[in-house]
């Protein structure tokens, strides 16, 4: 009786499972890249921010060059990056070992030359090279994984790419080591500084640069830093106030992500499972070179309270807008609008995509202004406060708080007036389709 | 009395053939009109270029003491630091300076500064950095509005070169290109948002009164900083600017208008 069922299960794994394969293969085949690679075609400017997947070398000039003549030829052409070369420890390496050329790194052949990525640097710098690959496994967000996690957001290959290429400038990170060892001095005393981390960590979304200047800790490095000593390891001792890396990079590992318990703060997290709690204690340890023990577990006592009160703050302005969505009051509705990005059963299901879990990270254009204001309030406020509590900077939690009451205000009255608009059947379609057409909005249906 | 000693002083060596536009050789205070004087002859070009500048037309006129000061002895040093330009430019958290000071040149520059020197000319990458004079005022030009220009990337082919010959000292003639295609193509898509938005506020001025538009008038103005913010992002290399003060401010910017135009009531 049973057999029947065992082969019909045996069949369907065969069939599935080889096509799962094919299927996931055949969507990274395109000329993009990721999971959405058949839909999208790179901007020649990529080459740049991801060398691996797209950097083609030209035939601008013919010839095979010795490590000596590209410094000859180029302090010539491009006197700048020969000058950092030379202030570079490649140029005069410790222990009698051989002088970095360009072409240990670029390659000799001038018309098949390489950008470097982090296996070229690896190839000497192991150690960090190996610490680096595996920041994968803490997830993202974290450095190692942010290239192809920028190119598999929907809201990155929907867009016309001219636009998204401002993503992968920092998603560039996992790309190349310059990002915070910038070219050609590639200095290890220039990362430990927290100016490296701020090009990226900086903005609305991440004010990471804002909240530690303000923090004790940076107001600390804002007055003394520049008389400490760079050159030292980022360890127990070494350095009168933490910076971005003595605390995310500690003692020089390259894991950025390993001890990371909120995750950026864009999504509800449990802070207390097992592996969370190991990661407390990874803290208490580390803020310990400089704090008691108790001192420090409160802190982080605390940034789980002022997690929890952010998250219901937003949860109830997600219940406010997905009751408007079930009684179809958000307008324009999902059919009135493009679509949501690179989502195609949307075409059979379209629905207004509302917070983390549905995906709204990718839905910030061509959604309703209420939808937008949510979105403003979980991405901007949320995190401001967020980073605030994290870095110690009680203005910026203040501040995000109250941002947050503002916007959950504002959404509860928008939604109020969508109500009563709603109950006085005011013609939807009177505006014709200003949703789905217009410039940019045409353009950015075409060009994707 | 020292004062006119020196000038004279000064007058001399500048009729004498001396190169005066080199630092140290006069010491001394001297006015706007007593530079002027002297330079006129010894540096006409850079006089030139300085009458062609918005910064010899504005109200108040930016003179030489506005940026170089009083004393000779540090004329040049004192206005290739960027600390000379961040004055007027909107004050250290505008955006003019925050999208420079968040690149990786402005990082850099930061960290680096005590180190730069700046007694060298502003060219030949005699700096690790650029600071703003360094590309603005690359060689020493004076009109600033021809070195780099943010606002029209491509649209002009000697634009174009006079950035490309600034750039590359550091970095390669391929990338420059890409660069500029690049910021220019993401200007237009910014551009694209903004004319987008007008089309529609301009359907919208027949129907309803200039007082129901007003919101909306109030959100097309924020369009105008977050277009210049995508061109600052773009001209400083700032990702920051290009992204979250830039596209996705935008995009706010378009839905909400279109929002304000839809919840308008039609009047029959």
């Amino acid at each position: 009786m049973r057999t029947p069922y065992v082969w019909l299960t045996l069949l369907v794994a065969v069939i599935a499972v080889p096509s799962g394969f094919y299927y996931v293969n055949w969507s990274k085949s395109g000329e993009g890249a990721g999971l959405y690679s058949r839909d999208w075609v790179p901007e020649a400017i990529f080459a740049y921010w991801n060398p691996d997947d797209f950097y083609k070398s030209v035939e601008s000039v013919k010839g095979e060059f010795s490590g000596e003549q590209c410094v000859e030829c180029h302090a010539a052409v491009s006197p700048g990056i020969v000058n950092d070369w030379r202030k570079s420890g490649h140029s005069k390496p410790a222990n009698n070992q051989a002088v970095v050329y360009c072409s240990d790194c670029h390659g000799n052949n001038h018309e098949d030359l390489h950008l470097p990525t982090p296996d070229v640097c690896g190839a000497c710098h192991g150690v960090q090279h190996d610490q680096f690959v595996d920041e994968k496994r803490y997830g993202f967000p974290g450095h190692s994984l942010a290239m192809e996690r920028a190119m598999d957001a929907k809201h990155f290959a929907d867009k016309p790419k001219a636009e998204v290429s401002a993503c992968l400038q920092c998603h560039s990170v996992a790309s190349k080591c310059d990002s915070c060892h910038t070219r050609h001095v590639f200095s290890a005393a220039e990362a430990r500084r927290p100016e490296a981390c701020i090009t990226c960590h900086s903005g609305p979304p991440h004010p990471d640069d804002e909240t530690y200047f303000h923090s004790k800790h940076g107001q600390l490095y804002l007055t003394e830093g520049e008389n400490w000593d760079w050159s030292k390891p980022l360890s127990k001792g070494n350095y009168p106030a933490p910076t971005c890396a003595y605390c995310h990079m500690d003692n020089g590992k390259q894991q950025v992500a390993d001890k990371a318990i909120w995750k950026f703060g864009l999504k509800q997290v449990n802070p207390l499972t097992s592996g969370n709690q190991v990661r407390r204690e990874q803290w208490v340890k580390l803020c310990g070179d400089c704090h008691e023990k108790d001192w420090s577990a409160g802190q982080l006592r605390q940034l789980d309270v002022e997690r929890k009160q952010s998250w219901a703050k937003l949860y109830e302005a997600e219940s406010v807008l997905k009751s408007l969505r079930s009684d179809e009051l958000i307008q324009p509705s999902a059919k009135q609008r493009p679509p949501y990005p690179m989502d195609s059963p949307d075409t059979f299901l379209q629905y207004q995509h509302i917070g983390f879990f549905e995906g709204q990270a990718s839905a910030f254009y061509n959604v309703s202004p209420i939808e937008r204001d949510y979105f403003e309030m979980w991405y901007f406020d949320n995190l401001k406060s967020y980073k605030g509590a994290a870095h110690g900077d009680a203005s910026f939690v203040e501040q995000g708080q109250a941002e947050m009451d503002a916007s959950l205000d504002s959404i509860k009255q928008t939604a109020e007036r969508l109500r009563s608009a709603g109950e006085q059947k005011l013609d939807k379609d009177a505006q014709g389709n200003i949703w789905l057409e217009g410039e940019y909005t045409e353009y950015n249906r075409e060009h994707n | 009395m020292i004062n006119r000693v020196l000038f004279f002083c000064f007058i001399v060596m500048a009729f004498s053939g001396h190169a005066v536009s080199t630092d140290n050789l006069v010491l001394g205070i001297f006015n706007n009109e007593q530079c002027l004087q002297c330079h006129e002859k010894t540096d006409g070009d850079l006089i030139g270029g300085w009458r062609n500048s918005a910064h010899a037309s504005s109200e108040p006129v930016i003179d030489c003491v506005a940026c170089h000061g009083t004393e000779h002895e540090s004329v040049a040093a004192r206005a290739r630091q960027d600390q000379a330009c961040i004055e007027c430019h909107r004050g250290a958290k505008g955006p003019v300076v925050h999208s420079y000071s968040t690149s990786k040149h402005g990082v850099l520059m930061k960290i680096q500064v005590g180190q730069q020197g700046w007694s060298k000319p502003l060219s030949m990458a005699n700096y690790r950095v650029p600071g703003c004079a360094y590309c603005h005022m690359h060689a020493g030009e004076h009109d600033v509005s021809i070195s780099v220009r943010h606002d029209i990337m491509l649209k002009s082919e000697s634009v174009q070169d006079k950035m490309r010959a600034v750039c590359q000292d550091c970095h390669s003639s391929r990338y420059i290109s890409r660069l500029l295609e690049n910021g220019e193509a993401m200007l237009e898509i910014a551009r694209k948002k903004v004319r987008e938005a007008d089309n529609l506020i301009k359907q919208a001025e027949a129907k309803f009164s200039e007082q129901q538009l007003a919101p909306v008038k109030q959100q097309r103005l924020k369009m105008q900083q977050h277009l210049l913010n995508v061109a600052l992002g773009a001209g400083h290399q700032s990702p920051d600017y290009q992204w979250w003060h830039g596209q996705p401010a935008l995009d706010g910017d378009l839905l909400r208008i279109k929002g304000f135009i839809s919840e308008l009531p039609t009047i029959e």
